[in-house]
């Protein structure tokens, strides 16, 4: 009997020092999907989310290093207080000053998208921070150059312990990490989703303006997510300068020409300038547009070819509607914050 | 005690031996990269059949999805089959299978490139790990093939020459997969050649030298990047 219990000890403690040696216990993390939205895109089962991977992810989300003179970081273009969206900037810029073609695209809800940037170019999420990390006007980084910088790295070898059992870094693991941050930034508490889940009630201007909303605009930008995933031609005016085509780029197809992301309108109170190129200053521009600026091609969008008719009171109640997206949880999330 | 150890101590070793014995044994699949029949050398010069002078500084490839076809029906499906060849590592060009056997083989297949699945699956790693260089950033998707080097008849930036070839869209879906009868048995390796003369020998450096993003100059490309593989 006693022998038993020697045996049995002893085969407990090896597995404690074997568990222990690779100091290997995460916590399990999970996106809670909000009553009555679609079941998220993101393929959680070849990345389960941990504690320690979110936090890893977090850290590499705020920190330069990932720039090649370490002055730019994923914040510099998404900051938690416009929604993770660059503002002021019609086109954001990357190191150096350089500046791109594309105003820089909110991140939220990312866990319920099919395809990422303006055109849709990238496929998966795991594999979106390649770009601005590799870009020439972004980071301008390869992606050997960032592991073997967090590779030497003591603060990054512990956290990458902790997330993944050994201090090896690799760019799977940069680009896992990296998205367990991002696909958790779910905003679903506007007042528009506690409406929803009659939690608060709309204003009588926000209740016209949600009225005229369904009618004008929810075919593109589609409740819950306010996004259909499509690309649409929106008729705005192509910039001379950035000859842009959009999602032309990506499938060389010419039904595709200036077509772009239908973004989401969620928090879009904050993240002004608008558009794809930066070109509209605020939303009371963004509803001219609609109502009085199309410019009409070949590729513009079905949607736009009835000319949407809104007064000025009707525009008031949209705009009142519109700052209903606005999440006040989501962009003061100590969670989401810089990391301390 | 001491002789329990020792035991385990010799254990280890053999199993070492028959470690390393088995990778001896092991049937491969060995690529010869040459120019016009001939092993190539980087950097070197050639003239191709269009009378181009030329010389190559890169060449890199993913071979993907493996698989032995025996004579008695039987199969052998590599697992995990992606390698990347690539001119600066000489052992990537032999890809070790499975044991080796007197049965007959009766046909190789594998795909040059990477599949449209593997090429939606996120961030990988191995070979497929997009640090290696062989991934576009603004568009999701492997590059199946690099080849890369100067000729004078390339009025470019330093005379260079690049082609970067791939694409997993329809309908520029790039990768290809190639067949070759075979009748030899598994006791030796499998030796495919990869002459670069007849890629060289459809083109034009003059007119074709740039040849960066998937479309349709790549469908075109691929077209003569089958060309290259033949069965020695």
């Amino acid at each position: 009997m006693k022998k038993i219990i020697i045996i049995v000890g002893l085969l407990l403690l090896a597995f404690g020092i074997l568990a222990f040696s690779k100091g290997f216990f995460t916590t399990p993390l999970y996106l809670e999907v909000p009553k009555g939205w679609p079941k998220p895109v993101y393929d959680f089962s070849k990345n389960p989310l941990t504690e320690e991977g979110f936090q890893l992810g977090r850290n590499l989300f705020y920190d330069p290093i990932l720039s090649r003179d370490k002055t730019i970081s994923c914040e510099s273009c998404h900051l938690q207080n416009t929604g993770f969206t660059h503002i002021d900037h019609a086109v954001s810029h990357g190191i150096e000053g350089k500046t791109g073609t594309r105003n820089s695209l909110a991140l939220v809800n990312l866990a319920w998208s099919k395809d990422f940037m303006w055109d849709g170019g990238v496929n998966n999420l795991e594999v979106q921070p390649i770009n601005p990390i590799t870009n020439p006007l972004e980071m301008d980084e390869t992606m050997e150059n960032v592991v073997a910088k967090l590779q030497q790295s003591q603060k990054y070898r512990t956290l990458f312990t902790k997330a993944f059992g050994d201090e090896k870094v690799t760019s799977q693991r940069l680009l896992k990490a990296l998205t367990q941050f991002t696909v958790m930034l779910k905003s679903s508490d506007s007042k528009y989703d506690k409406v929803i889940r009659h939690e608060a009630s709309f204003t009588k201007e926000e209740q016209k303006g949600y009225e005229l909303f369904k009618i004008n605009c929810a075919t593109c930008h589609k409740e819950p997510l306010f996004c259909d995933d499509k690309f649409e031609n929106n008729g705005l005016i192509p910039d001379a300068s950035f000859k842009d085509g959009g999602r032309i780029r990506i499938t060389k197809n010419r039904k595709d020409s200036l077509r772009f992301k239908v973004p989401t309108l969620r928090n879009i109170e904050l993240t002004a300038p608008y558009m794809h190129d930066g070109s509209i200053k605020n939303l009371q521009m963004v509803l001219f547009h609609y109502t009085d600026d199309i410019y009409d091609s070949p590729t513009l969008s079905k949607q736009l070819l009835k000319k949407i008719v809104l007064n000025q009171e009707d525009k008031g109640n949209m705009l009142a509607f519109l700052k209903t997206l606005t999440d006040e949880t989501f962009i003061n999330n100590p969670r989401f914050k810089y990391p301390r | 005690m001491i002789k329990k150890g020792l035991h385990t101590v010799f254990l280890f070793l053999f199993c070492l031996q028959v470690n390393s014995q088995s990778k001896n044994d092991s049937l491969a699949l060995n690529f010869h990269l040459e120019f016009n029949k001939l092993p190539l050398q980087l950097n070197k010069k050639y003239v191709s059949a269009s009378n181009d002078t030329l010389s190559i500084e890169v060449f890199r490839c993913y071979i993907s999805a493996i698989e032995i076809h025996y004579e008695d029906q039987s199969t052998f499906i590599q697992k995990n089959s992606y390698h990347l060849l690539d001119s600066d590592k000489p052992n990537s060009f032999v890809i070790p299978l499975t044991n080796k056997s007197d049965k007959l083989i009766s046909k190789i297949t594998f795909n040059i490139g990477i599949d449209s699945t593997t090429n939606n699956a996120g961030a990988l790693t191995g070979d497929l790990d997009p640090a290696k260089g062989m991934y576009w950033a603004w568009q999701s998707g492997y590059i199946n093939m690099k080849i890369e080097g100067k000729s004078p008849n390339c009025k470019t930036h330093n005379n260079e020459f690049q082609f970067h070839i791939g694409g997993y869209l329809q309908p520029y879906y790039a990768m290809r997969t190639m067949k070759f009868s075979w009748d030899k048995k598994a006791d030796d390796d499998i030796s495919i050649g990869i002459d670069l003369f007849r890629f060289f020998s459809n083109i034009e450096l003059k007119e074709t030298n740039s040849v960066m993003i998937p479309g349709k100059e790549a469908m075109r490309l691929v077209n003569y990047v089958d060309k290259m593989f033949y069965s020695q």
